[in-house]
Formats: C-alpha cells, structure tokens, sequence
C-alpha cells in the first residue's frame, strides 16, 4: 500500500521546483507582457554556473548566489540585446524571440560544457521519519530556498521604490511613463530579478536532479502551465499552481500510472481555467 | 494543346535543369555515398563522435585499399541530437541533398526507428545500434534493407534473467524508461524469467525529465524485490539511485551499461554505486577485426578501444558494406549490394578480418567477415547475437566479472 502522505509530499517538493519556475516566467508574462521561452535555459545557465561557483567555492549556497547572479547578467544582456529593440512589437515577436535567445543559450552551454551529465557534489542522507513518514533533508532545504527566494521577490515588488514602479508598469505602462517612471530602469530590474530567480530555479533543478544542458528547455511546459493556472503575473499564484500541479500529479499515480501523471496534470489545468479563466489568482487584464 | 512562350521557357529551363544535375550525378558515380548519423551530442554523445569517427576511419581505410566493388566511399555526417526529430531532419538531408545510399550508426531505438521509414522509402541500407524489438520486423524493417548491430532489447532481457539466476536473485521487479528500448528491456526480461518459471513482482514504466522519481521507486519498493531490473538512461538512472539510496533501502540492481557506465558512478559515488550490476553487448574482444579497429580508436580518440562498443559497430558497418559491395561486383545496385551482405557476413566461407583480407579472399570464393564488434551473423530478421559482459561496481571500478551467451 503506497502511503498517500508520501505520495504529496513528494508533490509538494516536485511543485516546488515547477513553482519556482513559473515563478520567473510570471514575473516577466506580468511587467514585459509575453511568455519567455528563454526561462527555462537561463534555468541551465544558472545551475551551470552554480556548479562552478560551488566547485570553486565548495559552498552550495554560496554557488546557488552565483546561480542567481549569472542569471540576473543574462536577464539583463537579454533585454538590452534583443527585448528593448522589440518593445513596441507584437507579444509574438517578443515570443519567437525569445525562442531564439533559448537556443542561443543552451548551444553556447553545450559547447562551454559539453553535453555529458554532471551532479551537485551532495552528500547522501538518510531521511527523518516524523510519524512515519520518510522526510527528506535536502527536500527541507529545497522548501526553505524556494520561500526565501519567493520573500525577497515580494519583498521587492512591495516594498521598494523600484518594486512599486514595476507594479505601476504592469498596470498601466502609459500612466506609468506620465507619471516620471523611467520605462527603461523599470524593465532593466525585472529583467535582473526575472533572471535571478530563473537562475536559483536552475540551481534547484540541478540539485534534484542532473545539469545537462537540456535541462532548463524540458521544464519549459509545466512552468509555464503552472504560470497560467497561478494567474499570469501573481508571483504567489505561480508557487501555489506549482505545488497543486505536483500533488494532483503524484496523488494521481495509484489510479492512473506514472505515464498518464503529466497528461493529468494539463487536465486539471483546462478544468480549472474553464471555471476561472484568469487563473487561481489572476485579475483580467482590461483591454488596453 | 497550345504552346506558349511562357511555357516553352520552362520547359527549357527544366531542361537544362535536369542535364546540370545528370552531368553531375554521374560525375559522382564513381563513389559510393555513406551518411553518418551518430548521436554526437544528447544522451548518446558519449559514443556519437567516436561512432562517427570510426566510420570515417574505416571508410578512409577502404578506401586506400582501393575501393569496394570499384567505387570509393563518400562519407557525409551528420548528429542525430539523440532525439527523433533532430535525426529525421538529418536523415532528410543525407538522403535528399546528399543522395546518401546508406545510412550508418543511429543510436537509440527512438531515434531509428523515425529514421527506418525514410530509408525504406528512399530504398537504402540502414544500419543500426539500436535495440528496439519493433526494428526487427515490418513495418520498420519491411524492405529487410535494416541491419541490426547490437543486440536487441529482448536478448538484453534474456542476459538480465541468465544473470537473475546465476547471482540467485529470486524476486525481481523491473524499472523502464517509457521508450521502445526501455520497456524491451523489461519486457523481454519477463518473458525470459517466465519461461525459467519465475515471477516479476511489480513492474513499472516512467517519464523522462521529471524532477523526481520518488513515487516510482515507492511502488517497485512496496513489492520487496530483492533485485530491480531496468530499461533505463544515465540521467533517469542517476536520479532514480540517488533517491533510492536516500530512501534507505539495499535492493540489488542490474542495469544496462550504456546506464550503469562511469558517468553514473561518479555522478552517485561510491558508496551508492557499490554492487551494481551493469549488462552488455561486449566486442569480439580478442578478434584480429577487433585489433584493426582498436588500433584506429586508438589513433583518432586517443582511447581504448574497449570503452566505446557502438564504435566497434559502426566500424564493422562500413567494412560489411564494403565486402558486400565488392561481392556484388561494379556498379551493383542496393538490392545486389543488400543481398550479399549476409553471404559476406554469415558461415560458410573463410573467415576473414579486415576489408582488404576479405577482398582478397572473395577472388577465391566465399567469405565470412567475423566482425570487432560480434562474430556478425545476421539472422533471417538481420539481428546480430552478441555475447554479454555482466561487472559488478566495487569501490567505485566497474569490473567485468564473467561473460553470458545466450
């Protein structure tokens, strides 16, 4: 008998790391208005340098700080190299863009890394069992990350400056400009943090699993259906669509098998947006 | 039908069309055109460039023995990325723009068996590593233009139960990766381990790329196998033995070695990798055809020639290809070539090594090429039988500890 108690929480970390995601596609879907496909590499990109720095370091925090660094310079490369020229467009300009920033970035992965696996130096741990129920060290470590790290975006979306112009953006790009917000600053902060967080969700993926420089792309789809179901633009939605994602997902395996877990998952997605279509925690966007 | 000058135009310039490529099509047709796709990079990349490589190599070598059949080899690569999608756009390009008549060293059943259709259709040679069951037999292998260099899945799985038995497992469960090779694996181990009169107590097939297997191991775990047999990739693999360390349980586990290869046990450690089995197809180590062709692995990869099995394969493609070409005589088409490729390959006939042994020997009458990579008998399906190299990881080494036939 499979312990249903294990089975979530197992969800729960699983969504965790989609959550986390989701959470850079949503913060760009939100300010710049369309969907990044270049996420999930600036994910790789980050769990590549995270393992560098920790190689370097022999620190894992200290390599996810790299992590997150790495991505925020890329995030920001990005923008200036290819978004800013595209700001006027069309989402799907910006869109296929994107894509094309995708590949250039795992190609230049590849070829700085080559195409072999590689693993986290992580020692193995046996897990605590509370109430018998096998808890997993590293799982706890990995909540912690993915809390603080979604804290400090709140934190800067709420309660600085620059948080509140990036808000104002969102809204309303021209009452925004009207008002003295410099459009240019605006974008630059949320392409550093959307790259940031991008690079500690890389760092997580990579912990859990292995760094290969496909890594990022693969995980594109559930974080991008988990930015959807949380409400485009909801950092917290993101998290939360994450996580459900995961436990209906893991929940599901005794009746419908581990093959049919994703296809479910998207079925959860359809049935909620059907009922909501602006998401969990979406507001609909007024015609603009 | 009235004829005017528009169409007058294009019908000259089809024309002239038409003659520039005949003119240079049959400037071409002294060589005979190979397409190399190998996995040079993605899951296969270990292997890839070395696969590769050693089709070039063998071809130069032909070459330099001058010719098969009269015509000399043309060799275009191409990478298959390991995914089907990747592969058949290469594949469409080799045949298309290149006019490939063979297609050497696909590796993974899913990518072969996306790329097989197209050879069929071209009406090519496709030689293969791949171990998928459903290669064997139409539709894929229809026009019997597919030859098979590896063992296949299912005689994977009749090793895995010889090797059951032999190590006195007696309650296996089986873990496979949701793809033609990995469920054959499993699969033609139950069917092997029925036959012996046993029972697999759980088996399980999963995704790729998810962030955990947990729950999959938490179901093969619930049914107490004393050892899991899988049809499973390195990254999967790792993932999977990472967390069924951490979960703290001591089953055994027999593992194909194109999984269980150093790269898994610097990837888990030592202390997770300690007594793993790992399974496979093994070079007809010891041949002269082995010794010709670890010397060219030695030269271009600077390696052992041991470390790379699918090089030793693609390396007897060219050579079989090449003997069958200069039994068929100048200037003989696909189908003369494919029907002599296992009169060159299969007893009777003095066994022979190399391509210019071979040539020389088939002046006098029959042949049998004993390969570097099998003693390369094609069955009536073009499927090869290897014998099977079963190493246990000890302190971080993988070491061979005996050989299976089956």
């Amino acid at each position: 008998m499979i312990s249903f108690a294990e089975l979530a929480l197992n969800g729960i970390v699983s969504g965790l790391v989609i959550g986390l995601a989701a959470l850079a596609v949503t913060l760009v879907f939100g300010i710049a208005r369309f969907a990044n496909a270049a996420t999930g590499d600036v994910m790789t990109l980050g769990a590549y340098a995270a393992l560098s720095g920790a190689g370097l370091t022999g620190s894992l925090v200290l390599g996810g700080l790299f992590g997150a660094a790495a991505g925020a310079v890329v995030g920001l490369i990005g923008y200036w190299l290819v978004f800013r020229k595209l700001g006027g467009r069309s989402s799907v300009a910006a869109l296929l863009a994107s894509i094309g920033v995708a590949f250039m970035i795992r190609a230049v992965m590849g070829v700085a890394f080559g195409h072999g696996q590689k693993v986290f130096p992580m020692p193995m741990v046996r897990p605590w069992r509370i109430l018998d129920i096998r808890v997993h060290p590293n799982d706890v470590n990995l909540c912690a990350v993915v809390l603080v790290t979604l804290a400090i975006v709140f934190a800067i979306l709420h309660l600085t400056p620059i948080g509140r112009q990036m808000r104002a953006v969102a809204d309303d790009p021209s009452l925004a400009r009207v008002s003295g917000i410099s459009p240019q600053k605006v974008m630059m902060a949320l392409w550093a943090l959307a790259g940031a967080v991008s690079g500690v969700a890389g760092t997580v993926v990579g912990i859990k699993t292995v760094v290969s420089p496909e890594m990022g792309w693969e995980l594109l789809l559930p974080a991008f259906a988990a930015a959807i179901l949380g409400g485009i633009g909801h950092a917290g939605g993101a998290i939360v669509a994450g996580i459900a994602l995961g436990i209906v997902q893991e929940v599901a395996t005794p009746f419908v098998g581990f093959t049919y877990k994703i296809a479910l998952s998207f079925v959860v997605l359809l049935a909620v947006l059907l009922v909501r279509p602006k998401g969990l925690f979406g507001t609909v966007a007024g015609a603009r | 039908m009235t004829l005017s000058r528009r169409s007058t135009l294009q019908a000259l310039a089809a024309a002239s069309l038409t003659s520039t490529f005949g003119g240079r099509a049959f400037a071409q047709a002294e060589s005979f055109r190979i397409g190399a796709l190998n996995p040079v990079t993605g899951a296969g990349a270990p292997y890839g460039s070395g696969m590769q490589k050693m089709i070039v190599a063998a071809a130069e070598m032909v070459n330099a023995a001058g010719g098969a059949g009269g015509r000399k080899f043309e060799v275009f690569s191409e990478d298959t990325q390991t995914t089907p999608q990747a592969a058949v756009l290469a594949a469409k390009k080799l045949i298309e723009v290149n006019k490939v008549q063979a297609v050497l060293g696909t590796w993974a059943s899913g990518v072969s068996l996306a790329v097989i259709p197209l050879a069929n259709d071209a009406g090519i040679l496709h030689m293969h590593t791949s171990g998928a069951p459903a290669l064997s037999v139409p539709p894929a292998n229809a026009k019997g233009l597919g030859y098979r260099y590896q063992a296949t899945n299912d005689r994977f799985g009749r090793a895995f139960a010889e090797i059951c038995q032999k190590e006195g497992y007696k309650r296996p469960a089986t873990m496979a990766f949701n793809n033609a090779s990995g469920i054959g694996n499993t699969e033609g181990f139950k069917k092997a381990w029925e036959a012996k009169g046993g029972k697999v107590l759980e088996a399980v097939v999963y995704e790729p790329n998810q962030p955990s297997y947990r729950a999959e191991l938490q179901k093969v775990l619930a049914a107490k196998p004393d050892v899991i047999v899988t049809g499973s990739y390195l990254a999967d693999t790792t993932i999977i033995l990472r967390e069924w360390f951490q979960s703290g349980e001591t089953t055994k586990w027999i593992i194909p070695a194109w999984a269980a290869n150093p790269d898994l046990v610097k990837a888990v450690g030592n202390e997770v990798s300690e007594g793993l089995i790992a399974v496979d197809s093994i070079s007809n180590e010891g041949s002269e055809a082995f010794k010709a062709y670890d010397a060219a692995y030695r030269k271009v990869m600077n390696q052992d020639g041991l470390s790379n099995v699918y090089a030793a394969m693609t390396w007897d493609m060219v050579v079989t290809l090449a003997l069958a070409m200069e039994a068929a005589g100048p200037g003989a088409n696909i189908a003369a070539i494919n029907a002599k490729i296992r009169e060159v390959a299969n007893p009777a006939g003095t066994k022979v090594s190399t391509f210019a042994e071979g040539k020389e020997a088939l002046k006098k009458g029959k042949i049998n090429y004993e390969g570097a990579s099998s003693v390369l008998d094609f069955d009536q399906y073009g499927d090869v039988t290897p014998d099977f190299s079963v190493s246990f990881v000890s302190k971080g080494k993988i070491e061979r500890k005996y050989v299976v036939k089956i």
